[in-house]
């Protein structure tokens, strides 16, 4: 044993030496299959598993001696030994699930089932490649929540992975299809139909840059569905020829539907090369009798009979997104098919009737993520080998280099400084060489910051190794550290955009937005808050909350919690006043980890532990009460809108009402056990509620119209008087979208406008001569209100002397101060998820 | 810390990444990219940009907003506009000035009737 591990050393470190150019690993680890993939910056090579394949089932199995199997053996216990076999864990990614293994009597977060899969794939490459890598990127969905990214880092770090970073799933596919297309210019779809997601992405290749347009998706629709769909088919023939009746809401008939559940994904794929096949069903486990035994015929057309309208659901998402970027279908260049689920033949053939574009050949869909992923491993320089820390020559000096890992521009620059620097030591002049000895920079000055800037030339489509060097006169060479640096010339990415807008929910239910949905990652940004009310010192009951939310909503209750930032009194110094200032920051990175950090410099305290970064739970109770409370909703909405004859609403109503049957199915499910089921409909609800809102905002819409003409009216006129001149080409900017939101019939985008517009109006109306008395008179007559009382009694005080004395900007001062003050209401504060701070 | 407000004037993506408005898309990476580089090390030459409004503060996340607003041809396009705006008129910053020193005297605005259809008061 000791010798096999010391030959494994000795070739691992073979390989290492011989392993001169970068390795960049690229990992899908996905809901059914994962996958992982390794590029040299020349070839993508598939990682092969030790049973040769190139996916490895998402399946982990725990024995009752705690021996832990990984991939297709654990897959085959998946139906016979249910209770100690665990598959589809990504779904509960970021839930505080626990999933149990009976036999070993232990539980396993869903992080840790995943941790499992990362530990399997990295074994492989180790095997195939000679060295464990220590760097990877790791695909997921494009509509991952903040708490769900986080715990897939989390399962990368307990898979033993230093560094990792995320990348959406159809940034990976477009970038692996860019990669291997002859000629990729124009606009491309990823469809990318996986077994728990559906995700359509647009994007756009141009003189070597790739760009993401925009995307959209159903974080309801999957594979798995087209299973179901089987599944509940396969119940009524059962019941047909039988007279049994088995039902996904019983839990005493988990293990029979688990058997037909893989059943029906068999056949399914069969189906993808057949045109029928038999599905034999044997011993059913049927409670309270007999196993039983059955065949039942099914063709492809009844299949596809069966998954239509599923299909034609990703359809509608593929042309809302075309709609939204301003393309006809037509206007596609290119549809790439991503997802197991994508090879069946009903979905190739309405892609190509719906899209007008025939999907793009000759890609593996099965591994393209991974291939991806392993390609923008080397756009973001993670090279994945273990570090290697060769002795440094002495008397070298040592840079800090600055360049793109991977860039389509053939001339990029690379940006050096000196570290640690002598002056009678540091070198004077840098130049670099490629190593095919064919180009040279010239010698380049470096400036008073030790500092310089170079421009480079590439190859194209190939990893370039280039030597740095130093001189401090024409004679006296100087050594640098690192001696080389590689730049691979292939395509550039832009930074990848934001899913959905993160903000503060603030106490008065609105949410104060920190970055916009498409916003280039990484993106960080501070605001300064104000807390609502007093937290004393030592208290452990009192907790002050900042929610952190997503959601493209005004109301911080219609949008998702994914996070909390908590001031506890029994951690503060000293007690902490209502109105006193707290600066949050909130940091996202290129994958949508977020980090965030409350700065209280009253009391010179830093919080930043993020509390309940987490997909809140869904008991069966609270999703049938949400059933009925949705679908009563509806009912009354129809009426009204029936009433009003908005007929728009009317259809988009008929829509919720399609998914609400097919959501019933979950909630059933859900209240049979299936904790998959459960987290889908909680999710579902979260959408449907967001799209009620929208109905309801759409009724208010003569209203909204009303309220953009008068505060067009109020903004104009008060800018006319005190507006500065660039404040009033910022009305023309923000009355033509105003515009284009009422062309549109857009009632989100139409708030957000206003909201810009009463702003610039108010920044204006304050060189008002008396702008600050108007104000501090609102805030005074609602003192018999505030937090402290006796607080605000002398802030009135103080606020009449000033008016007397003329002293405006002690006004200003007094008013601000007696704004914190004020309370927001309570029902408010409740709604926006107990917010602490406005 | 807090955000700089945004501005369509200052903050303008050209004036941002320090390029002329006819740039290509090219000079726009290789451009982005160096001053990101710059910015990482903390160099005196990137920290800082012209504007009609002055000098101001640039970070590592005006630079990638810019370079993202620059990669999206129609939003280009708006920022072409609005950069020769304030070239044609570079006397800008003075006429801030001047409207700050005395507000009564700012320019009306009446024009934005016309764009809701509407008649003035």
């Amino acid at each position: 044993m000791v010798r096999r591990h010391k030959r494994e050393n000795s070739d691992t470190l073979l390989t290492r030496m011989t392993l001169t150019t970068p390795r960049y690993v690229g990992i899908d680890l996905g809901t059914t299959n994962s996958a992982a993939a390794v590029f040299d910056g020349e070839q993508v090579t598939a990682v092969r598993n030790a049973q040769g394949a190139s996916l490895t089932p998402s399946v982990v199995r725990i024995d009752g001696r705690g021996n832990i199997t990984v991939g297709a053996r654990a897959r085959r216990y998946l139906e016979r030994d249910a209770k100690n076999t665990r598959g589809e864990f990504k779904r509960l990614m970021g839930t505080s699930q626990d999933l149990a293994f009976a036999s070993a009597d232990i539980t396993r977060k869903p992080e840790e089932l995943s941790a499992e899969v990362l530990k399997s794939l990295r074994k492989d490459i180790e095997d195939q490649f000679g060295f464990a890598p220590q760097r990877a990127v790791i695909s997921v969905p494009a509509l991952f929540e903040l708490p769900q990214n986080a715990a897939t880092s989390e399962a990368a770090r307990l898979a033993g992975f230093e560094q990792v970073e995320l990348l959406q799933e159809p940034i990976a596919s477009a970038l692996a299809a860019g990669w291997s297309a002859e000629e990729s210019a124009g606009s491309w779809l990823v469809y990318d139909l996986g077994g728990g997601t559906f995700d359509a992405s647009l994007l756009e290749t141009r003189d070597g840059l790739l760009r993401v347009i925009g995307h959209d998706g159903d974080n309801f629709l999957g594979g798995r569905d087209f299973d179901w769909a089987i599944v509940d088919w396969l119940l009524a023939q059962i019941k047909q020829q039988t007279e049994v009746e088995l039902s996904r809401s019983k839990p005493e008939h988990t293990a029979a539907i688990t058997r037909l559940k893989q059943l029906a994904e068999e056949a399914k794929i069969e189906l993808s090369r057949n045109e029928s096949t038999e599905i034999a069903i044997i011993e059913l486990p049927v409670p309270g009798g007999d196993p039983l035994d059955l065949e039942v015929s099914l063709d492809r057309e009844m299949l596809e009979t069966l998954c239509l309208a599923l299909v034609d659901r990703t359809l509608d998402v593929c042309t809302r997104l075309c709609k939204t970027h301003g393309l006809d279908p037509g206007g596609l260049h290119h549809v790439v098919l991503v997802g197991g689920p994508s090879v069946m033949p009903i979905v190739r053939r309405r892609v190509q009737q719906v899209l007008q574009v025939a999907p793009t050949e000759g890609l593996d869909p099965m591994t393209l993520v991974a291939r991806g992923a392993a390609i923008y491993a080397a756009t973001a320089g993670l090279d994945a080998r273990p570090e290697s820390r060769p002795e440094p020559v002495p008397e070298s000096q040592r840079v800090w280099l600055q360049h793109p890992a991977m860039s389509s521009d053939l001339t990029p620059h690379v940006v050096g400084k000196l570290v640690d620097s002598e002056p009678d030591k540091a070198p004077g002049e840098i130049r670099v060489l490629r190593s095919d000895g064919l180009w040279e920079s010239p010698w380049t000055e470096v400036d008073e910051e030790g500092a310089f800037v170079l421009s480079v030339t590439l190859i194209p489509r190939r990893p370039n190794i280039f030597r740095i060097e130093g001189r401090r006169g024409p004679e006296q060479k100087v050594a640098i550290e690192p001696p080389t640096f590689t730049i691979v010339q292939g395509l550039t990415i832009s930074d990848p955009p934001l899913s959905r807008t993160v903000g503060v929910a603030l106490a008065n239910n609105r949410v104060r937005v920190y970055f916009e949905r498409g916003a280039p990652l990484p993106v960080r940004r501070t605001f300064n808050l104000r807390t609502v009310e007093t937290v004393p010192a030592g208290s452990e009951e009192c907790i002050l909350k900042i929610p952190i939310v997503q959601g493209e909503f005004d109301d911080a209750h219609l949008c998702r919690l994914v996070g909390s930032l908590e001031l506890r009194g029994e951690k503060l110094k000293q007690h902490l006043p209502a109105g006193a200032e707290v600066e949050v920051t909130i940091e996202l990175d290129r994958g949508g980890r977020m980090s965030a950090r409350a700065l209280v410099p009253s009391l010179d305290q830093v919080f930043e532990q993020v509390a309940h970064l987490l997909v809140p739970e869904a008991t069966p109770e609270v999703l049938a009460a949400n059933l009925e409370a949705t679908q009563q909703r509806v009912i009354e909405l129809r009426a009204e809108a029936f009433q009003a004859k908005i007929i728009s609403a009317i259809g988009r109503l008929n829509s919720i009402e399609s998914r609400l049957a097919s959501l019933e199915t979950d909630v059933a499910a859900a209240a049979g056990g299936d904790t998959d089921a459960a987290q889908k409909a909680r999710r579902a609800f979260l959408e449907l509620d967001a799209e009620i809102e929208q109905i309801e905002l759409d009724k208010r819409w003569p209203e909204l119209e009303e309220e953009a003409r008068e505060t067009v009216i109020w903004a104009s006129a008060t800018i006319a008087d005190f507006g500065l001149p660039h404040e009033a080409k910022l009305l023309t900017d923000t009355a033509k979208a105003i515009e284009q939101a009422k062309n549109n019939r857009d009632a989100l985008e139409l708030q957000r406008q206003l909201r810009l517009l009463a702003r610039l109006g108010s920044t204006a109306s304050l060189r008002h001569p008396h702008a600050w008395h108007h104000r501090f008179e609102r805030a005074a007559s609602k003192a018999d209100q505030a937090t402290d009382l006796v607080a605000a009694q002398a802030l009135v005080k103080e606020g009449k002397v000033a008016i007397n004395k003329d002293d405006v900007p002690a006004l200003r001062r007094i008013t601000q101060k007696l704004w914190q003050l004020l309370p927001d209401d309570p029902e408010d504060r409740k709604l926006g998820h107990n917010s602490g701070v406005r | 810390m807090q955000q700089q407000q945004t501005d369509p004037l200052a903050d303008n993506p050209f004036f941002v990444l320090g390029l002329a408005p006819d740039c290509s898309r090219q000079e726009i990476e290789r451009e982005g990219q160096k001053l990101l580089g710059l910015l990482e090390l903390g160099l005196s030459r990137a920290a800082t940009y012209q504007t009609p409004l002055g000098p101001r503060e640039r970070t590592p996340e005006l630079v990638r907003g810019a370079m993202a607003e620059l990669r999206d041809p129609k939003r280009r396009v708006v920022h072409e506009l609005w950069a020769d705006v304030a070239q044609a008129t570079s006397v800008a910053h003075e006429r801030a000035e001047q409207a700050q020193a005395s507000p009564g005297e700012a320019p009306a605005w009446t024009d934005v009737w016309q764009l809701f259809d509407w008649r003035a008061p």
